[in-house]
């Protein structure tokens, strides 16, 4: 079920970047690049650099050096005379507002229904008018599979119910890209389906998507590429067919021996 | 025991006009300093919790003085000191046939002056105690930081902290009756007069005792309605109960 809907424009450009944790280096001049319509998956041991690499795509990670481009724009920094400075956070959040996330911790929040957490962002950020917003919001819903959980409060609803809303959130301000930071991890295993089942969903409709995850059968099924991290580093990139086929890196060939026995 | 059993009962159920005016003068400083205390309390908080090292360094220091000295000088010094060091005089403002007295305006001031300083910490708690993966999600939505505060946050926080702000007002009045120190006539300074009068001090401050005890009384069946009503975790919103929901799809 691969992406036909690939073009050659980088929607992601993430180069050389360097991030240290205190003195260890979790990052190590990494390069990656996301094209528009494309979904890629990062796979790769606790501890590779993976969710920190996803994180640096939205800013909500700083980095030492390097710098990341989404959308032609430049993330979280300025650029002075060829030297990086810090940006204000009212345009960071601006930049964030064309990148979607889904978190592990689903995150909803927790003062709202799931009605409201979908409109919130689009109705102050985007301007739209409330009822055009709960209009979409309701549509969202039904695309997710909850048409009925509108007045439903993120406590009352189940693991994958509420990751379900909180994708609907993200889509509600119609990012150009989505990034999942391990989507599935902290679900019940039987509501592993119905998440993923979304996220195949969103794929055949040519969203850009940034996917990391430990569902090897959903790397194999529904991503363009699979890029592979190990100690801060990319290890290993290609399309699924021949990282999972055949892995030509040691540490790839130990990951998927690992997981998939 | 010397106890007159019939003034008790007429200081209790028919109080002298003056002792009235006293309890409605306990009931607007304290609303009002409480009030003030929120808002300049919050200030602090978000000045102290600024990523400003000067902003967040006097923060700090506020409230590292106001915590650290009694109330009672505090109100002195406003009131009294600054007056004398000839800073700022505390000049009654009369609108109409209502007099806004100065002392009653200093002693609100400082009542409000303290209270924040106490509201500062409660607040950086309350905010403090809110999921790190709440902030995430409203930054990652492109929420610049006072909307992630105003609508995501601050709401969140209120919850947590509705029991210690319970605290602080129950704690706001009976500290009222300090500023009697400075010649507001609050139900203590009344009190006072009364007695230097007739020397029925037992009487007259069991009378002044029970009505405090009325007002916290209040207070507290207050709060025991709004702790149901924000209760953490549920919404305070009516949904429709849940079990029957779920169990229509089954």
């Amino acid at each position: 079920m691969s992406n036909t809907s690939v073009s050659d424009e980088l929607l992601v450009e993430a180069t050389n970047i360097d991030k240290f944790f205190g003195t260890i280096k979790v990052l190590d001049s990494v390069n990656f690049q996301v094209k528009r319509g494309e979904v890629v998956v990062l796979i790769g041991p606790s501890g590779s650099g993976k969710t920190t690499l996803l994180r640096c795509i939205n800013h909500l990670e700083t980095v030492q050096n390097g710098r990341v481009v989404v959308n032609g724009k430049l993330i979280g920094y300025r650029d002075r005379n060829g030297k990086l400075v810090s940006d204000r956070e009212a345009n960071i959040a601006l930049q964030r507002r064309d990148v979607g996330m889904v978190f592990q911790r689903f995150n909803l929040f927790a003062n709202m229904n799931a009605l409201d957490n979908i409109c919130l962002a689009p109705q102050l950020l985007r301007g739209t008018p409330k009822a055009e917003a709960q209009a979409q919001a309701r549509t969202l819903l039904a695309r997710v599979g909850l048409p009925d959980k509108a007045a439903a409060f993120p406590v009352e609803l189940s693991g994958g119910q509420q990751q379900r809303v909180a994708i609907a959130r993200a889509l509600a301000m119609q990012p150009a890209v989505l990034l999942f930071d391990e989507p599935t991890s902290a679900l019940d295993p039987e509501m592993v389906g119905e998440v993923l089942a979304v996220m195949r969903d969103l794929a055949s409709t040519g969203m850009t998507m940034v996917v990391v995850t430990h569902e090897m059968g959903f790397a194999r099924q529904v991503a363009d590429r699979v890029v592979v991290m190990a100690e801060g580093k990319i290890i290993e990139e290609g399309p699924p067919e021949q990282i999972f086929n055949h892995p030509s890196h040691p540490k790839t060939q130990a990951l998927l021996a690992a997981v998939l026995h | 025991m010397n106890f007159d059993w019939a003034y008790f009962w007429a200081q209790l159920i028919t109080p002298s006009g003056a002792f009235l005016v006293g309890l409605g003068l306990t009931i607007i400083m304290s609303v009002s300093a409480q009030l003030l205390g929120f808002i300049i309390g919050l200030a602090v908080a978000f000045a102290r919790m600024s990523s400003n090292k000067y902003l967040s360094f006097l923060a700090a220091s506020y409230i590292w003085i106001i915590r650290g000295t009694p109330l009672l000088v505090q109100i002195v010094f406003i009131y009294t000191g600054l007056a004398a060091a000839g800073i700022l005089r505390f000049e009654d403002i009369t609108v109409g046939d209502i007099t806004f007295p100065g002392n009653l305006q200093a002693g609100i001031l400082a009542l409000a002056i303290n209270e924040a300083a106490y509201m500062a910490e409660i607040y950086r708690a309350g905010i403090s105690a809110v999921d790190r993966g709440q902030f995430e999600a409203a930054k990652a939505l492109g929420m610049p930081p006072m909307m992630l505060m105003r609508y995501i946050v601050l709401p969140q926080a209120f919850r947590i902290i509705l029991l210690p702000i319970g605290n602080q007002f129950n704690i706001m009045l009976k500290n009222t009756t300090l500023v009697s120190v400075i010649g507001v006539s609050e139900m203590l300074l009344v009190t006072e007069t009364i007695n230097s009068a007739t020397f029925r001090t037992f009487e007259l401050y069991s009378v002044l005792g029970i009505y405090f005890l009325f007002l916290t009384s209040l207070w507290n069946i207050f709060m025991g309605w709004a702790e149901r009503h924000f209760a953490l975790g549920r919404p305070a919103a009516k949904s429709p109960p849940v079990q029957v929901v779920l169990e229509a799809h089954q």
